[in-house]
This record gives C-alpha cells, sequence and structure tokens, in this order.
C-alpha cells in the first residue's frame, strides 16, 4: 500500500512539473506573438516611409508633444528597431524550441508514470 | 496648424501568422483518442486566431474608410468656417478651419507625417486596399481549418462508436471463472 502511496505522490510531483513547463511555453509563445505584432506595426512604417518624397515632413510622437524629425533619420531609426525585434524573436524562438523539448520530455515521464501507477493498482486491487 | 489627425488603428492587427506544423499530412485514422483530442483544440485555437484577425482587420479597414470620408470635408469652401474642436469627448471650444490643404497622418509606432488632402486620401485608399488583401488571404485559411477540424471530429466519433461496440461484445462474452 505504501509503496502505491509514494506513486502517487511521484505522479503529482511529475504532473506540476508538467504543468510549470506548459506554462512557461504559454508564456513565450504570447510574448513571441506580440514580438510579431511589433515588427508587422514597424515593417509597416518602414514601407511608409520608403514611399515619403525627401522634402516631407516627419514627426515622432515623444509623450504628448510631436517632434519633427529627420526623415532619413525615421528610417534609420525604423531599420534600428526592426532589427531589434527580430533579434528578440530570434531569441524567443529558441526560448520556445526549448520549452518544447521540456514539455515533451516531462509529458513522456508522466505517462510512463502514469502506466505504471495504474498496473500498480490493479494489482493492489486483484490481491 | 493642422487640425485633423488621423490615427493609425494597425496596433491590434496580428497580421498572417505563421503557418504552423499542422502543414504535415497525418493519417487521422493512425491516432489515437487523446491525440486526435489534442489536434482538435490545436484547430481550434487556429480557428480562433484567424477569426481575430479578420475581425481586428475588418475594424481597422473601418477606421481608415472613416478616416477617408472625413477628408471629403476639408474643401477649399470650408476654409475659415467656424468648428468645435473637441478637447474631451464632453467638451468643445470654437475654432476655425484654417487649413484645408494639409493632414497629420498618423502612421503608426508614433510616426506623424503631413501630407496634402489628396497624399492622405491615397494613403487611405493604399491601406483599405492592403486590409482587404490580407482577409482575402486569411479566409481560405479559415476555411481550411474548419474541414481538417471536421475531419478530425469524424474520425472521433467513429473511433467511439467503434470502442464501445468492443465493449459491448467484450461485456458479452461470459467471464470465465
Amino acid at each position: 500500500m505504501a509503496a502505491l502511496e509514494t506513486m502517487r505522490n511521484q505522479l503529482e510531483k511529475k504532473l506540476k512539473e508538467f504543468q510549470g513547463v506548459q506554462k512557461d511555453l504559454q508564456k513565450t509563445a504570447s510574448t513571441r506573438s506580440q514580438l510579431d505584432v511589433q515588427l508587422n506595426e514597424n515593417r509597416i512604417v518602414k514601407d511608409e516611409l520608403e514611399l515619403l518624397e525627401t522634402d516631407s515632413n516627419v514627426y515622432k510622437l515623444t509623450g504628448p508633444v510631436l517632434v519633427k524629425q529627420d526623415l532619413e533619420e525615421a528610417k534609420a531609426n525604423v531599420g534600428k528597431r526592426i532589427e531589434y525585434i527580430e533579434g528578440e524573436i530570434k531569441r524567443q524562438d529558441a526560448t520556445i524550441k526549448d520549452f518544447e523539448e521540456k514539455q515533451e520530455k516531462s509529458r513522456k515521464e508522466l505517462t510512463t508514470l502514469q502506466q505504471q501507477f495504474q498496473q500498480a493498482q490493479a494489482k493492489a486491487g486483484k490481491a | 496648424m493642422n487640425l485633423l489627425v488621423l490615427s493609425f488603428p494597425f496596433r491590434s492587427v496580428a497580421v498572417l501568422p505563421r503557418e504552423s506544423k499542422m502543414a504535415q499530412q497525418v493519417e487521422l485514422n493512425a491516432l489515437n483518442l487523446q491525440q486526435l483530442e489534442m489536434l482538435k483544440n490545436q484547430l481550434d485555437q487556429e480557428t480562433e486566431m484567424f477569426a481575430g484577425s479578420l475581425q481586428s482587420l475588418k475594424a481597422a479597414q473601418q477606421k481608415f474608410v472613416e478616416s477617408q470620408q472625413n477628408l471629403d470635408t476639408l474643401t477649399p469652401s470650408n476654409q475659415g468656417k467656424e468648428i468645435l474642436v473637441p478637447l474631451t469627448s464632453s467638451m468643445y471650444v470654437p475654432g476655425h478651419l484654417s487649413d484645408v490643404k494639409s493632414v497629420m497622418v498618423d502612421i503608426g509606432t508614433g510616426y506623424y507625417v503631413e501630407k496634402t488632402t489628396e497624399e492622405a486620401k491615397a494613403y487611405f485608399k493604399r491601406k483599405i486596399e492592403f486590409c482587404t488583401q490580407q482577409m482575402e488571404k486569411i479566409q481560405p485559411l479559415l476555411q481550411d481549418r474548419a474541414s481538417k477540424k471536421q475531419a478530425v471530429i469524424d474520425v472521433m466519433r467513429d473511433k467511439m462508436i467503434q470502442m464501445q461496440m468492443m465493449q459491448m461484445q467484450q461485456a458479452g462474452q461470459p467471464t470465465r471463472a
């Protein structure tokens, strides 16, 4: 009976572990999709800036004021921002892959444990 | 100065999500019920995501259309006319329309560009078309997920019926002592 109890505890621990990994994965995935949205918006802005005439007036909203900005400078800034976000996305992708592997490993361990537990339970029931 | 600031409604739009791992061909019949359930959940999520994107795009497009229509009131004949400028949504101050030639357009991420009304109209036309294109891309994906989901549900139902039959057969057999 005691053996069954330890197995049950083990199973619960593994389950918590698995759920933890799952949560981490979800969090990273949502950060990733937010970055996607940002990247998209920046790309749209970049395209728009590329279409402008060289003498266009461009302003940047800083706090409540619009500050006039040089068009070339604005383009460079958006370009840098895109680079940064792309780098960040790569980083998040690596983390996601890592978590996915962890999740898969944890899932396998959990299933094995579950099967062992069920077998033990069935045996105990017969005895 | 330029009275009309036209806002950029794209912030909430996640445009085309990555094509997921679903692309690989899977033989549905080879999967067990648990795997099918997972697949169905994934398809559900994707359907929701596409539907959400579609809705945001529609809302964004509507805003562009409104901005474009508002530009039509900036005609030379309206120059100098008295207008009420909203300071808050419930308080207005009188003002005069001093400039009907140029507007400030929010192109996203805090960047504003001064444009003539004609340029601004062209800008909105472009944006409206862009929204339409994106929606046309999402629509088939949404349909694809819906039909895949139906296929998964069909297989799940078949499997469940099979399982029930097997259980009934087993129950029908006399248990060995």
